[in-house]
């Protein structure tokens, strides 16, 4: 076992390295924060004597819109209940989240295609000790990512006169845990196939799935998939991250910390199952592809 | 130190590896031969524990050995047939040493690294990109990767690919080193030449068969039907090769310019007699030399033989059916 964590910790340090040294990471967090910042000031435009209002400002309006008609009002409602902040906050990490994800699965079917997951586990190394290397690249990086976005919105928050609000922490808190959960994911992807394009396909291809599902349960798209994700979602909502995250919404809606705390240990036994189930079948199928 | 019972691989109906028992003794310079698709780079996944076997068991160092055993593991070293192209191109040669010396969690690692790339001429190019790393370059890297932890085993697949003769030189120098300080190699490779050179005991693998496992000479002495007398003389008066061929010895008799090419039976050494009777003859021989097999010879004999023997069909002379 300590043969194994000494080289999971080998690769995480060599994978942070490298994502610290690529432009693209810095690219993508820049991108993220500036469309974050941009959506900050539109808000304090959109603010009038009887409080928030998205029509006074076209970036707003289109929002709005967009989202009132995908995912219904009373979604529109809770996502801009403490101001902008909870909404930015997504549009902040989501680039950066999605390089992170998809670059971890991009490497994980290259270096598997390529030879050089085989290479380092001529050794005291497998393919688990690999992918949790990969995973605490994954997570510490996301970590430092979550750090420089308490402090952009902490300061983007005093520079525009508004308070960030429990609701925004608690958010903090569960995009973490999500990302645990679809960076697990995203490792089952890259077991289950043989090259980087098929890993991703099947990474994208799960989040749309689920993203579909969760969309489908509430009032959007057409009626015949709502139906179908009705059932679906039923069956398989357990397995979709953003069930954890829609709960874990409604718990810091109802002042519920129990059931916050619930949906954040679900998220991680999630995050552990698909682990294990990664770990088993990377054993079956070997590291060659 | 490496014993496989009765080691199987199928893929679908198709048997890649058919029941193969190899025994390695410890210090033994090991040649593992075969042409493409015969079922060497199976068998050797299966010993690695990066494939696993349909059938058989595997042993090292006198330890049953599965996957999960990454303490045997770590006992060995392996060099792939190709470093993987486009990984790790950030790193200079020495960060790339040093990655590995951490997986194995070697302690004040710079002076082997320094004392292992200086073995193979990349001392001075330690700390360039791997990227600017030419094949050969690469190659040799991989070799002193696979030593850095001081291995028991050392696992080579075609190791002298792509090298120079130069770098084949110096690889072969190191192989036959490592070999002297008590280190067990196994090579796989297609190059019969250098694995005559190097190898103490060869097997021969053909459809997943192992065909045949011997020392060099005496697979060579078994496979050889007949054995030839190469003689330089001045000049080769008529009849002499007739009368040659009057020794119960001699199989048949030949010029080639000032060659007297004679084929003679299986065992014992005729050189003796053979200059006694041209010494009589006033005739001094300027050079006697004793053809034996190649390995080459023996491997094309090994694998034509045997696919005679499965299909029916002999090979052709390319070597297809």
């Amino acid at each position: 076992m300590s043969d194994r964590i000494n080289a999971a910790k080998v690769i995480a340090k060599r994978k942070i390295f490298e994502t610290i040294i690529n432009p693209g990471f810095y690219i993508v967090q820049t991108i993220g924060l500036l469309l974050g910042y941009f959506l900050i000031t539109r808000f304090v435009q959109s603010i009038d004597s009887s409080g928030f209002n998205f029509q006074l400002n076209p970036v707003y309006d289109l929002i709005g819109r967009s989202l009132e008609g995908a995912l219904g009002a009373t979604f529109i409602d809770k996502l801009f209940s403490e101001g902008p902040f909870l909404f930015a906050l997504y549009v902040s990490f989501i680039p950066a989240f999605l390089y992170l994800s998809v670059s971890s699965v991009f490497k994980f079917g290259l270096e598997k295609k390529i030879g050089a997951l085989e290479l380092i586990t001529y050794g005291p190394a497998d393919g688990t000790s690999y992918f949790m290397g990969s995973f605490a690249r994954d997570v510490l990086i996301t970590v430092l990512y979550i750090l420089v976005l308490v402090v952009f919105f902490g300061i983007a928050a005093a520079l525009n006169n508004l308070v960030l609000g429990p609701m925004f922490l608690y958010s903090l808190v569960l995009i973490f845990f999500i990302s645990l959960a679809i960076y697990a994911y995203g490792i089952l992807a890259s077991v289950l196939t043989d090259n980087a394009a098929s890993s991703i396909a099947l990474f994208l291809g799960a989040l749309i799935f689920f993203l579909i599902i969760m969309f489908g349960s509430f009032t959007i798209v057409s009626g015949y998939v709502r139906n179908l994700s009705n059932v679906i979602a039923w069956i398989i909502k357990w397995l979709s991250p953003f069930f954890y995250w829609d709960l874990g919404l409604r718990a810091v809606e109802s002042g519920n910390s129990l059931f916050f705390l619930l949906s954040l240990f679900l998220l991680l036994l999630l995050s552990g199952i698909i682990l294990l189930i990664s770990h088993l079948t990377l054993n079956a199928r070997g590291v060659r592809s | 130190m490496i014993q496989t019972k009765n080691l199987s691989k199928l893929y679908g109906n198709f048997k890649a590896v058919d029941r193969v028992d190899l025994n390695i003794p410890a210090g033994e310079i090991y040649g593992f031969l075969g042409p493409n698709g015969a079922g060497k780079t199976s068998t050797i996944m299966m010993i690695l524990g990066i494939i696993k076997p349909s059938d058989g068991e595997i042993f090292l160092f006198n330890e049953k050995y599965t996957p999960n055993r990454l303490d045997l593991r770590k006992r060995i070293g392996v060099v792939p047939e190709k470093h993987p192209t486009g990984m790790w191109t950030w790193m200079t040669g020495f960060e790339y040493m040093a990655m590995f010396a951490e997986f194995f969690g070697l302690k004040n690692s710079k002076e082997r690294i320094k004392h292992l790339l200086s073995q193979v001429d990349l001392l001075e190019v330690g700390n360039k990109k791997i990227a600017e790393f030419s094949r050969g370059m690469l190659q040799k890297l991989s070799i002193v990767r696979a030593l850095l932890h001081d291995p028991d085993i050392l696992f080579l697949d075609e190791p002298i690919s792509g090298l120079d003769p130069i770098g084949i030189k110096q690889i072969r120098d190191l192989i036959l080193a490592e070999n002297r300080e008590g280190r067990t190699i196994f090579i796989s490779s297609h190059l019969l030449s250098e694995m005559e050179k190097i190898c103490h005991r060869v097997a021969i693998i053909f459809r997943g068969r192992l065909m045949a496992e011997d020392k060099m000479s005496a697979l060579l002495a078994k496979l050889a039907k007949d054995r030839e007398i190469h003689i330089d003389l001045e000049s080769i008066p008529s009849q002499l090769s007739d009368q040659i061929k009057t020794f119960p010895f001699v199989l048949d008799s030949m010029e080639q310019d000032n060659t007297l090419i004679i084929k003679v039976s299986k065992e014992g050494d005729y050189r003796k007699p053979i200059s006694e009777y041209l010494i009589k003859k006033n005739l001094i021989p300027l050079r006697i030399e004793e053809k034996s097999l190649s390995l080459e010879e023996a491997f094309v004999t090994i694998t034509r033989d045997n696919v005679q023997m499965f299909t029916g069909f002999p090979l052709s002379e390319g070597g297809k059916q």
